[in-house]
């Protein structure tokens, strides 16, 4: 049993708690953070082997272990989710990730204001939570900026100061200078993607990604192995936590990574003020962090399930959580799939990084006019192996044959055998909109190893706005596979009501502490020595992913505590 | 294809190399060679020693079980000249090995879902599943496949079908160090070069199928580490 003492404890060091260890150890800080995974290295993630990290899922928790139950609502009983898509490791879902790392559209940040504006009030679902963001991207790009140069991202501004550059997202909001590293080479999916699109008069691109196109900061460049999404990098070309942030936080002697670190408690004095966290040791064994500040950076059921875990008299309904929306306007991305084969060429999917190659943002946000569609917001397209990664496991088990051709036998054989290698995959990544009865709180009935509630999520995307996003949508995929000349071309089956990946909500930031849990900092309305900082805070999601935001947000929550609270504790918004 | 072929590729990659090792650089993965002739050698290299079907079994299913899982993965992805199969790549030993390890929690679902099966065909049949011709062994696939078998409570026939179906798909296409695949049988089959540390531009502009180098496994990676990178 330990008991130690330190002016930040971080909770999970992860896309967003890596960053905060680094910067904060440099500001001066003494920094432990919490980590209920293991440090691996470089050298530990080769071989790669699809069994082992795709479908055995070697970086994520253990579904038996680690539950997490989901119900579509709350009349059924809930049941463990068969896959957990976040990291269980220092370095967190950046060690595994497909990587791409998007900055969101300046009306991703006021989805609100812009959805009244352009079409009324009228357009947004009666029943939906749609809200602004309480910071505008012009806020957040500096500290954009920031990640991609610290980081390493490769890509091609679309949108350099506001003038508008072809081979680029024209559609992404400006930045004030170009990527740090080009962008990374197609390979045959992307450049049958680029050809059908422009065709059809779109504007694709090679998806921005944190895996390095040349040598950058000591590390080398992709051999475009295509072990990406699932796997850990084996020469470190992906801009991990593990390979960035981690060896700068070491290097400011200020930070102690604890592994093997389970924490279960936030623990708060009679005045109300945090004092710290209470955690079990891999041995079983009870400890305590004493810490001016506690910053929770987990995956957002864990933030969520620790803040409901440690209510006291003086918090009965949870931490941080006066507004009652701890745990509510739950959002999680759908990726919705339509498959096309070549019947005069190979594609080679399996080659170049794996997940969401190349994009066109053309239907994405409100990049495209919705007036009569029956939906707003939209999707990211892009063409992508079947789960992302490009092995032939996964491939077997989620490209689902093309209509008369069945599961098993040697119709499928034959299928599968010629097609493996002569397929791409086309998807929509759609931007669901926030509902307050999609949420998370604590399971009655399941708990895990460590005899903790399982976080329970309610959630059901299947709503009048979300079903018809994703009908256009897939017309859209169908006529892109069409047009990259493929010979047959086919939908997936409709998507159970289940979560996706990329969930975010739970504890979102808002302007007015009535109907939000943190401000624009992550700071806790309620409790300004509590920080949640993560994709949990998002009041919407967009149709991007979300993890150079939970970067960007990060560096700036940082910047704000070493400059400003670190002299002057207390309410920062 | 001429038989010829397959028959010498198997032996080039049971005799030279062996499981788990790199495939020959003369080795052309069955897949590939629908757009390419090479390796037409006439001269049939004697036949390399089969396994004996069924019997890759001992850390896990009992004799008779263990040739009904053989049967069923059979169908699940059968052989055919140039077309290695689910006896080919072992997947019968790669479930036996995943259940007394990995998926040792699975044990009492496999126990019960072939215990249904054998009381579906029974009832249905008036005999085991392995005794069934092969039209038969797939009318019951199916019943399990569309939920349609009655004798089946926990798991249900769609559970058990499924996944059987899946453990078939690892065992075809996991690394042959989990005990299927054998040979490179799967990754033959469709084309695919295993983890291959690199691929330069040309090889993500080429259009045919990737030969510029041997299939690699994780054995071979293992014993060279300087196979990395």
């Amino acid at each position: 049993m330990a008991n130690e003492k330190t002016d930040i404890v971080i909770v999970g060091v992860g896309a967003a708690g890596g960053i905060l260890a680094a910067e904060l150890g440099k500001a001066g800080m003494k920094v432990i953070g919490l980590e209920r995974g293991p440090r691996l290295k470089t050298d530990d993630f080769s071989p790669h082997d699809e069994l082992r990290y795709f479908q055995r899922q070697d970086l994520r928790p253990n579904v038996k272990r680690l539950p997490v139950t989901w119900r579509p609502n709350v009349n059924t009983r809930a049941t463990p989710l068969p896959i957990l898509n976040y990291g269980n490791q220092a370095g967190g879902g950046t060690v595994h990730y497909g990587a791409l790392s998007w900055r969101l559209h300046e009306d991703d940040f006021r989805a609100r204001s812009q959805t009244m504006e352009r079409y009324g009030a009228s357009a947004i679902p009666q029943d939906s939570s749609l809200a602004d963001w309480p910071l505008s991207y012009a806020d957040l790009e500096p500290f954009y900026d920031r990640a991609e140069y610290e980081l390493g991202v490769s890509g091609k501004a679309g949108n350099l100061q506001g003038r508008k550059i072809n081979g680029g997202n024209i559609f992404e909001a400006p930045r004030q200078r170009e990527y740090p590293l080009p962008a990374l080479l197609p390979d045959q999916s992307g450049v049958l993607f680029e050809a059908g699109a422009l065709k059809l008069g779109y504007h694709p691109f090679s998806s921005p990604r944190a895996i390095l196109s040349q040598p950058y900061n000591d590390r080398s460049g992709c051999t475009y192995c295509g072990f990406c999404q699932s796997f850990g990098c084996h020469v470190g070309a992906k801009s991990s936590i593990l390979v960035t942030k981690l060896p700068e936080a070491d290097a400011t002697g200020n930070f102690k990574l604890v592994t093997g670190a389970t924490c279960y408690k936030v623990n708060s004095d009679n005045s109300g003020r945090m004092t710290g966290v209470s955690y079990y040791g891999p041995d079983g064994s009870d400890n305590t962090i004493e810490a001016e500040v506690v910053i929770l950076t987990p995956f957002i059921y864990d933030n969520t399930r620790l803040l409901l875990l440690s209510k006291t008299a003086k918090f009965p309904n949870g931490l941080a959580n006066s507004s009652g929306h701890v745990g509510k306007h739950v959002m999680a991305h759908l990726g919705y799939k339509v498959f096309a084969t070549f019947d005069d060429r190979f594609v080679n999917i399996y080659m170049g990084p794996s997940a969401q190659k190349h994009t066109l943002d053309d239907f994405n946000a409100d990049n495209f006019d919705h007036s009569g569609l029956g939906f707003i917001r939209g999707g990211q397209i892009s063409v992508t192996p079947a789960d992302l990664e490009a092995g032939p496991i996964g491939t077997a088990i989620s490209m689902s044959p093309p209509p008369g051709i069945p599961r098993w036998g040697a119709a499928y054989r034959d299928f599968f055998a010629k097609y493996f290698a002569r397929h791409a995959g086309l998807m929509a990544q759609t931007e669901n909109l926030p509902y307050p009865d999609q949420t998370i709180d604590l399971d009655p009935n399941v708990r895990d190893q460590w005899g903790m509630p399982a976080p329970r999520v309610t959630y059901d995307w299947r709503r009048p706005n979300e079903l018809a996003r994703v009908e256009f949508l897939v017309k859209k995929l169908e006529e892109l596979g069409h047009a990259m000349g493929a010979t047959q071309v086919w939908r997936t089956p409709i998507a159970s009501a289940a979560p996706g990946a990329h969930h975010e909500g739970g504890t979102r930031m808002g302007s007015d502490p009535r109907n939000s849990v943190v401000n624009r900092f992550g700071q806790s309305w309620d409790i300004p020595n509590l920080f949640i900082i993560g994709s949990s805070t998002y009041p919407t999601m967009s149709g991007f992913n979300p993890t150079l935001t939970i970067q960007a947000l990060a560096y700036m929550s940082a910047d704000a505590i070493a400059t400003r609270y670190k002299n002057k504790p207390g309410p920062l918004a | 294809m001429a038989k010829n072929d397959a028959t010498r590729r198997e032996f080039l990659v049971r005799t030279i190399v062996g499981a788990g090792a790199v495939a020959g650089a003369g080795i052309v993965p069955d897949a590939y060679g629908q757009n390419h002739d090479q390796g037409k050698q006439a001269d049939a290299a004697p036949h390399a020693q089969q396994h004996r079907a069924g019997s890759e079994h001992g850390a896990f299913f009992n004799h008779d079980d263990s040739l009904t899982v053989a049967a069923f993965t059979d169908r699940l992805m059968p052989s055919a000249p140039d077309k290695p199969g689910a006896r080919e790549a072992g997947v019968l030993n790669y479930i036996d090995l995943a259940l007394s390890g990995a998926y040792a929690d699975l044990q009492y679902f496999y126990r019960c879902g072939l215990a249904q099966l054998d009381a579906h065909c029974r009832q249905n049949y008036k005999q085991s599943f392995v005794h069934l011709e092969s039209a038969q062994m797939d009318e019951v696939i199916t019943a399990l496949e569309q939920g349609k078998a009655t004798e089946f409570t926990w798991p249900s026939a769609q559970d058990f079908f499924n996944t059987v179906r899946v453990h078939t798909i690892e065992g075809m296409f996991a690394d042959p160090i989990y005990g299927g695949n054998k040979d490179f049988a799967g990754w033959r089959l469709v084309g695919f070069p295993g983890a291959q540390a690199i691929f330069t531009p040309t090889d993500l502009q080429n259009k045919q199928a990737f030969l510029r180098a041997p299939m690699v496994g994780l054995q071979a990676v293992a014993k060279d580490p300087m196979r990395r990178d």
